[in-house]
């Protein structure tokens, strides 16, 4: 919608990161020279198995996290050498975030966690905007709702709402469908896809799901710190058998190096 | 499970350092309270018995006490006639017997006005044991020679502005002045000056019975020196009539007389202890609540791998034990600091620089006992709760979704009836001696009882303060916070409430005694002026009749209400009453301002008796009526009830014609009020009053504000005590303030994790948590004078029957204390709010 140039861009690209954590023996490489772009209202599913480093890249690209080497950018912005108040500011302004839990804060009703970007910067967010989300998710007689009075599934979706209100450059989504029944997952993955098709938002969605990443577009494969993979139009058998693969790969290159 | 425990608090060391600072100022206070007491009552007893350290045996009065109604007023009567004391003298064994003579008198100085503002002047005869005793210390000059000659001790000099060799006048009730020589300056051992503010001075034997005893051979007490018995002694005197005690029996007797000062200032002390440690419980019960909350998962883990509830129990209570006997010990510790510096203290201002002796009684491990017993019992209701964390709870995400608050309210409104109905019984005078017990219990159910319904309160009322305090995003998410776990905020809020309740219900009492003084005055009374004197020892001011009579005769003055007035040993119909006369009744009822509502003061002779409307009342007596009234003098007489008059403080109570005023203890009047010609200068008259009173050393003239202030002033300096020893409790509510607002914070990371991942900026984290915290101090000091109000309100009611009709709030206080309230929020906020703002966002997000 807003980038309806034919030249397709990228919302996010990065390149060559390195990210380590703890020193000497214990040392371990999470990221290593990963270079990766993201276009423009597309949807992505980072993949790969537990350790391979998915969620380390997802939290430097969406500047939770900061990297040992390489650039980041978040559309026209580089992150790298950003200070926590510019940080702050763009991760309010160009980003949207959906965890795998905790994602709304208990004290506020629906309707004000799906503003609380816009309130946190003191601005207001769109309301035909945000009264069009609402009515595509389903959330109308919900609003006034305080958290715990709303399924697994109803929470969700008011943190995909609150995602997309302030319409962010890329939504970052870790895991968005780990704490949810099959049903309310499959909800929640539709609406990811609906804005991608019919609202034109990047989305970026880590998971260890095949089903899940079926949803998207392209599934970019880690495994040890490292893309192994990049899949267009992936379903939910080519990614359980890139995923097996790979499994097979590691323990392979595991035995070789002890 | 120990080991367990071990490591599980080393982990808290934040959490439970805040804790323990709560025990340790409890302890500290309560073990300083008794320390001070001790060491004031030892050292105390280390002077008196320098006083009768070589005396062997003192023989006193029988009823040892002062003369009260039998003699003048007040003033002890020394009463061992010279025969009795030769008889001592003659007895088998005894070296030595001097005769003491001893009592209050009055003492001229420099500016013309009484010695000694708030302490009394003693005279004694100055004997051979005046000058070998050890207990006085000659520091110039020597001992009274002739009976124109005095020896003065060296407070008396510094607070009357004589030298050596000057002279200086004294009188009594039964002498009158006479002029002496300053001959001597003496001190008392150890360096000091005084005993406990008094001034002294050493007369002949002769002229101190001249003064003390209207020139009759009489003595207070007998200081005997020998090697005869108690035994001896009273069989030579007879027993009965006269007390025989060794020096040692004497010495303590006395020792404990003078050791009530201390002995009051330890229990103040100890009251302030023991508010504090009250408050600590509030402190300690949510830090135990809000760590089982958090260790939820950890409980429920160990109850799942076969912890049995028990011992889960046992593993709370053993963590608040060891907090508790750490923060004991060091309390312990710096509390006998505290109580040596405390002692030191009431020393130099209270006892004139009395020598102290540090003891540290063994009651003080009470303090300890009160440390740990507190940690532990504030502990057992979340340690209890921790039981009863269900294993499968190991397996879920901690939800601690808060409880509702119907019990609570109802048990928290059944306590506050209870504790306001003992309150009330004990106010309305129906639990006889144990009024006092009972209001001071009262008081303690009605805070329990209100502190069990500040949940319920706190909901709309941090809903109102919050609304003020919410302009920005981050202050409403503040004002939700606070809101969000009711009985957490209210307990922490209760804390700082039971502070500034007492100090708030005081400073109400005192500024309704301060209305009530001022209305008495603005009302109705139609001086100008008033000639009173502030009462120093046992002797009431008053001034001369001719005095009086200079008084109307000054220019400008239009009229002048006297008043006569006596109390000791007076009654009417055998039930003892206030006397009070006037040399013209009807001019001075006109200066009051009383109105007569029965009756007439024009036609009244020297038989007709005035009273106030609610006295007649309550005696069932009415105009007509004949009433006995009975004098100081033994002077009995019939009179009839002439007039009544409306209430109003100043005349309430018996008036009788002047004719009496000889039978009264004291036939001068106490005080004059002074109306000045309309459109004189009232300053000029002032003047022209204090030249009239240059020869009246008891009174002074103050125009009607000053004698506001006069009568009122000393309350000012209680409530500034009252709240320097409060200060601690704020402390300690401040401390748990804090404690909350960093609990909160850890709990509530994940929270802050989301919020600065969609964009909340640091400074808006810092606002959030400050926000919070003011919220909570600011409902916790409306609650407090709320509730102090009430508790003032309630007394004034209760006193209104004795004349403290006006109600009248401490507004400049009441603004302080909000004020005071937003100031300790945002200070109280500033460690809590860092840490939020530090918070690691993708650790806080990140889940297992």
């Amino acid at each position: 919608m807003s980038t309806s140039t034919p030249v397709k861009t990228n919302a996010v690209a990065a390149k060559g990161l390195w990210k380590a954590y703890g020193s000497g023996e214990a040392q371990v490489v999470a990221l290593r020279d990963v270079s990766v772009e993201f276009a423009s209202g597309a949807f992505t599913a980072i993949m790969g198995p537990s350790g391979s480093g998915k969620s380390t890249l997802m939290h430097c690209l969406a500047g939770l996290d900061t990297t040992d080497r390489g650039t980041v950018s978040i559309g026209d912005t580089a992150l790298t050498g950003l200070g926590d108040k510019a940080l702050t500011k763009l991760r309010r302004d160009k980003i949207g975030f959906i965890f795998q839990q905790f994602n709304l804060l208990p004290t506020l009703t629906a309707e004000e966690n799906i503003t609380l970007p816009a309130a946190i910067a003191g601005s207001k967010a769109d309301p035909a905007w945000v009264k069009r989300i609402i009515d595509t998710l389903d959330l109308a007689d919900r609003l006034d709702h305080k958290p715990t009075e709303l399924s697994g599934g109803q929470q969700q979706r008011v943190a995909c709402a609150r995602a997309l209100a302030s319409r962010p450059e890329v939504v970052f989504a870790d895991e968005p469908t780990g704490n949810l029944d099959t049903r309310s997952g499959a909800e929640v993955l539709s609406f990811l896809r609906t804005s991608v098709d019919e609202f034109d938002q990047t989305i970026v969605m880590v998971t260890h799901d095949p089903n899940a990443a079926a949803y998207a577009d392209r599934v970019v494969f880690l495994a040890d710190g490292q893309v192994v993979e990049d899949m267009d139009d992936p379903t939910a058998d080519s990614v359980i058998d890139k995923m097996k693969h790979f499994e097979e790969l590691v323990a392979a290159a595991q035995v070789k190096e002890s | 499970m120990l080991r367990a425990t071990l490591k599980g608090m080393a982990s808290r060391k934040a959490r439970l350092a805040l804790t323990s600072i709560a025990v340790l100022l409890g302890t500290m206070f309560v073990a300083a309270a008794m320390i001070l007491t001790a060491t004031m009552d030892k050292s105390v007893s280390g002077v008196i018995s320098d006083a009768y350290s070589d005396v062997d045996i003192v023989v006193a009065s029988g009823d040892g006490e002062n003369g009260g109604a039998s003699g003048p007023p007040g003033v002890a009567i020394p009463s061992i006639p010279g025969d009795v004391l030769s008889q001592i003298q003659g007895t088998d064994g005894v070296d030595r017997a001097d005769g003491a003579v001893e009592g209050e008198i009055n003492a001229i100085g420099s500016t013309g006005k009484l010695v000694g503002t708030f302490a009394p002047t003693i005279a004694f005869n100055w004997t051979e044991g005046s000058d070998e005793d050890d207990f006085i210390e000659m520091r110039e000059g020597s001992g009274p020679a002739a009976d124109d000659e005095v020896a003065v001790s060296t407070k008396f000099l510094a607070d009357s502005g004589l030298d050596l060799g000057d002279t200086v006048t004294a009188y009594s009730y039964t002498a009158d002045r006479a002029e002496y020589t300053i001959v001597g300056v003496f001190g008392l051992a150890g360096g000091r000056d005084s005993t406990a503010g008094e001034t002294q001075m050493g007369f002949t034997t002769a002229e101190a019975q001249r003064l003390l005893t209207g020139g009759e051979d009489l003595y207070s007490s007998v200081y005997v020196y020998g090697t005869a018995t108690t035994d001896d002694v009273e069989s030579a005197i007879g027993t009965g009539d006269y007390r025989v005690q060794t020096g040692q029996e004497a010495s303590d007797e006395a020792a404990e007389g003078f050791a009530v000062v201390a002995d009051f200032m330890g229990y103040i002390f100890l009251g302030f202890g023991l508010v504090a440690v009250f408050v600590s419980v509030f402190l300690i019960v949510n830090t135990f609540t809000i760590i089982v909350a958090q260790r939820q998962r950890e409980l429920a883990l160990l109850r799942a791998i076969g912890a049995g509830r028990g011992q889960v129990v046992r593993s709370v209570l053993t963590e608040a034990l060891l907090i508790g006997t750490v923060a004991s010990i060091v309390g312990l510790g710096l509390g006998v600091l505290l109580g040596w510096g405390l002692s030191q203290a009431v020393s130099a201002y209270m006892m004139d620089g009395l020598p102290v002796t540090l003891l540290v009684p063994a009651t003080t491990l009470w303090a300890l006992v009160v440390g740990i017993g507190v940690t532990l019992l504030s502990a057992l209701v979340p340690a209890v709760k921790a039981s009863g964390v269900p294993p499968v709870a190991a397996m879920r995400e901690a939800v601690n979704p808060p409880k509702p608050l119907r019990t609570i309210t109802i048990v928290g409104a059944i306590v506050t009836v209870v504790g306001g109905a003992l309150l009330a019984l004990g106010l309305t005078d129906n639990l006889g001696d144990n009024t006092l017990t009972g209001m001071l219990v009262g008081v303690g159910i009605t805070f329990v009882g209100i502190t069990l319904l500040t949940p319920i309160l706190s909901l709309p009322l941090v809903s109102v303060l919050g609304a003020v305090l919410s302009f920005t995003f981050a202050g409403k998410l503040g004002r939700l916070n606070a809101a969000r776990n009711p009985r957490r905020t209210a307990i922490t809020a209760a804390a700082l409430m039971i502070a500034v309740a007492l100090i708030t219900g005081i400073a109400t009492l005192v500024s309704s005694i301060k209305a009530t003084t001022s209305d008495v005055l603005d009302t109705s009374l139609e001086s100008d002026l008033v000639v009173s004197g502030l009462q120093a020892g046992a002797n009431t001011p008053s001034f001369s009749r001719d005095t009086l009579t200079e008084l109307r005769e000054v220019p400008n003055v239009q009229r002048v209400a006297d008043h006569y007035q006596d109390y000791r040993g007076t009654s009417v119909d055998d039930q003892d009453a206030m006397l009070s006369s006037s040399e013209n009744l009807e001019e001075s009822m006109g200066v009051f301002g009383t109105a007569v509502t029965e009756g007439s003061l024009s036609d009244l002779d020297a038989n007709s008796i005035v009273v106030d409307e609610t006295t007649a009342e309550d005696r069932g007596l009415e105009l007509g009526d004949t009433v006995e009234v009975g004098f100081f003098d033994g002077e009995t007489a019939t009179f009839t009830i002439g007039a009544v008059l409306e209430d109003y403080l100043i005349t309430n109570g018996w008036w009788v014609s002047p004719d009496y005023i000889e039978h009264f203890a004291i036939p001068k009047p106490l005080q004059a009020y002074i109306v000045v010609e309309p459109g004189a200068d009232v300053g000029a008259v002032e003047d022209d009053v204090a030249q009239v009173l240059t020869d009246e050393p008891e009174v002074n003239v103050t125009n009607n504000a000053e004698f506001v202030d006069q009568q009122t002033g000393s309350l000012d300096t209680i409530l500034g005590a009252v709240q320097i020893l409060l200060a601690l409790a704020m402390i300690i509510a401040v401390i748990g303030v804090v404690n909350t607002l960093v609990l909160s914070v850890l709990e509530r990371t994940r929270e802050l994790g989301l919020l600065r991942a969609v964009g909340m900026t640091r400074g808006q984290a810092r606002r959030m948590i400050t926000v919070e915290s003011v919220i909570i101090c600011l409902f916790g000091a409306v609650l407090g004078i709320a509730v102090g109000i009430g508790l003032g309100w309630t007394v004034q009611q209760a006193l209104e029957g004795e004349g403290l009709d006006q109600f009248a709030l401490p507004w400049g206080l009441i603004v302080t204390y909000l004020v005071a309230a937003v100031i300790v929020g945002l200070l109280a906020a500033i460690a809590p709010a860092a840490r939020a703002a530090k918070l690691n966002v993708l650790g806080a997000i990140a889940y297992e």
